[in-house]
């Protein structure tokens, strides 16, 4: 690494549940344009860490730095303006409300009419379809209502929304569960593209395979600290499960 | 339009471009993209050539004029409600809410001896702040839409009661002004029907072309996935139920005019025809979509039902049984058009 300061630093990181410790003091820094993949089995402490970078959960103890600035969010909208994003497992998009919209929702271009906002629909449709060309989306109708399209369409669209947003740090919660193979492929390399400009991309995910496509190095979380740190291409997937599980496993699934 | 040239495009990949006629096309691209439109329309259709053929003076001018001065208030009301139950809430408070404000502006006027339009300021308030306790209940304590307006319903029904005592209060005679939006006429047109097309084209406006409409539909769609966009959802949730309050004082204040008094028990019911009327009109239920232009159509259906009985000599208390097996028929066409276009073409719905 260069003398540049990390895109994102977390220092001793805590957080308590009254008498749960789902983190106890992790330490992890990212450097700029950097595909971190965070593994770690379910309730090690990911989603608690994630929740806390994108500023849905405020830390116990602990620093956050972005660039070298120390930050506190106080919410989803700080961490935002600090250029962090996430996209949720859930997706958050409305199924009743076409491409352009989601992608818009809460930022629409208005255009004003004998003085009173309306929504400029043509801009939202033409740039929307600008911002999905960008990103090599494959979406042939702007106008479409979300529910009707396929999971890999709906992730491609929550996370062209994020970049939208020029983020210096997005969070992908879980965004190959539930895909076909192709669309999978299509995800990945919208990732590719994102850290190509230079966002730096903190990957959760379970399909350890997709990890060996897009990221630069892995960190296990185990018992809500960091338990290990691999650059991918040093390490395997069966010593990945082993880390995550915490103990010499002969996972089959690894096999 | 290249948008509109793209939806052409796609559609006539589906088989509905070889269909007859560019008007038919059109009308098919209208209604696919707001699918409940098409059962209401039908049931519309229906309701009028049969009374046509057997009651002779129900297709006249006239008498059209009078089924939107007589059902002005209900207008107003599904305008707003549609908003209501897009955002998937319910306000079952209305009726009692426009009773409430009739009351306020017999009051005012009468006895307080207030101006006209300050009389009428005063029922629009009492609506607002009505409409304002039902969404503070909702958005801030959390509490279920239905539970809120259950119980305020029967609040604002018993604080009319109690301020009227019961009797029916007589707007004051001087002021013609009071009674104007109930029963005036500007030229050939009545004047609650000209105020009822003005709210039916601003909320339909509202709904479907401004930032704060698209919000309402999000809400009603995902509301966790709006606000994690910044969106202050609590807020829109709020101005939507004080919208409804402010359309049933309006409501109640029409209602007062038109009959020359203000009665407690006015608009006993008046929340579930309009209710009906906006699920008839293809607004879902369970919130994320919506048509204000669907809601007065639906109210049109269900007034010329209730016009058309009575002109063709059937017996009114057959209206009621008549009323509800439509809106059952509607939803039931709602829901098998579901997926299809107009002409019953299974609609591709992933657009891989």
């Amino acid at each position: 690494m260069t003398g540049l300061p990390p895109a994102v630093e977390m220092r001793g990181i805590t957080r308590r549940f009254g008498a749960i410790q789902p983190l106890r003091g992790v330490n992890l820094a990212l450097g700029r344009g950097e595909v971190l993949g965070l593994l770690g089995d379910n309730g090690a402490g990911k989603s608690t860490l994630t929740k806390i970078l994108s500023g849905a959960l405020a830390p116990t103890d602990g620093e956050i730095l972005i660039d070298g600035q120390l930050c506190r969010f106080a919410s989803p909208r700080d961490a935002q303006d600090a250029g962090v994003h996430m996209v949720y497992q859930d997706l958050s998009l409305c199924g009743s409300v076409d491409v352009a919209g989601n992608l818009f929702m809460g930022r629409e271009p208005v255009r004003r009419v004998l003085g009173l906002p309306f929504l400029d629909t043509a801009t939202m449709h033409s740039r929307a379809a600008e911002m999905l060309q960008g990103l090599g989306v494959v979406i042939r109708d702007t106008h479409a209502r979300v529910e009707g399209l396929s999971g890999g369409q709906r992730q491609a669209i929550a996370i062209a929304r994020a970049a939208a947003f020029n983020p210096g740090v997005l969070i992908l919660d879980e965004p190959t569960a539930a895909l076909a193979v192709m669309e999978v492929e299509a995800v990945l390399s919208l990732i590719t593209r994102l850290r190509d400009q230079g966002v730096t991309i903190i990957l959760i995910t379970h399909r350890l395979q997709d990890l060996f496509h897009v990221c630069d190095r892995v960190a296990v979380i185990r018992n809500g600290v960091v338990a290990a740190e691999r650059q991918i291409d040093e390490t395997s997937i069966g010593e990945l499960v082993d880390l995550i599980v915490g103990e010499r496993f002969h996972a089959r699934s690894a096999h | 339009m290249p948008a509109q040239h793209t939806k052409t495009v796609t559609v006539s990949k589906n088989g509905v471009g070889r269909a007859p006629g560019r008007l038919l096309h059109g009308i098919a691209l209208g209604f696919e993209r707001q699918p409940g439109l098409a059962s209401v329309c039908c049931l519309l259709f229906i309701c009028v050539t049969t009374f046509s053929v057997f009651a002779p003076s129900f297709l006249s001018v006239s008498n059209f004029l009078t089924i939107l001065r007589q059902n002005a208030a209900a207008f107003i009301s599904a305008a707003a409600m549609t908003f209501v139950i897009t955002t998937g809430g319910i306000d079952l408070s209305i009726g009692a809410v426009a009773a409430f404000s009739g009351i306020a502006m017999a009051v005012l006027a009468t006895f307080w001896h207030m101006p006209p339009l300050l009389a009428v300021a005063g029922a629009l308030c009492a609506g607002a702040v009505a409409g304002a306790v039902n969404g503070l209940l909702i958005t801030r304590v959390g509490m279920a839409p239905f539970i809120v307006t259950l119980a305020t319903m029967s609040v604002f029904r018993g604080l009319s009661l109690v301020t009227a005592q019961g009797y029916s209060l007589p707007l004051p005679e001087d002021s013609a002004l009071l009674e104007w939006a109930g029963r005036g006429w500007i030229g050939p047109v009545p004047v609650p029907a000209l105020i009822m097309l003005f709210c039916v084209a601003a909320a339909s406006i509202t709904l479907h072309r401004t930032r704060f409409g698209r919000y309402v539909t999000g809400i009603g769609s995902n509301q966790e996935g709006v606000r994690r966009t910044g969106v202050n959802v609590r807020r829109v949730s709020l101005i939507v139920y004080v919208f409804s309050g402010l359309a049933a004082a309006l409501s109640g204040v029409i209602m007062a005019g038109r009959l020359g008094s203000a009665s407690s028990n006015i608009g006993v019911g008046f929340e579930l025809d309009v209710i009906a009327a906006v699920v008839l009109g293809g607004t879902s239920l369970t919130g994320g979509y919506g048509s204000v232009i669907g809601s007065a159509l639906g109210i049109l259906t269900l007034a010329c039902l209730k016009n058309g009985l009575i002109l063709a000599h059937i017996s009114p208390f057959l209206t009621q049984i008549f009323t509800g097996l439509i809106t059952l028929g509607a939803i039931w066409i709602n829901m098998s058009l579901k997926g299809r276009d107009l002409f019953g073409i299974r609609k591709n719905r992933d657009d891989r």
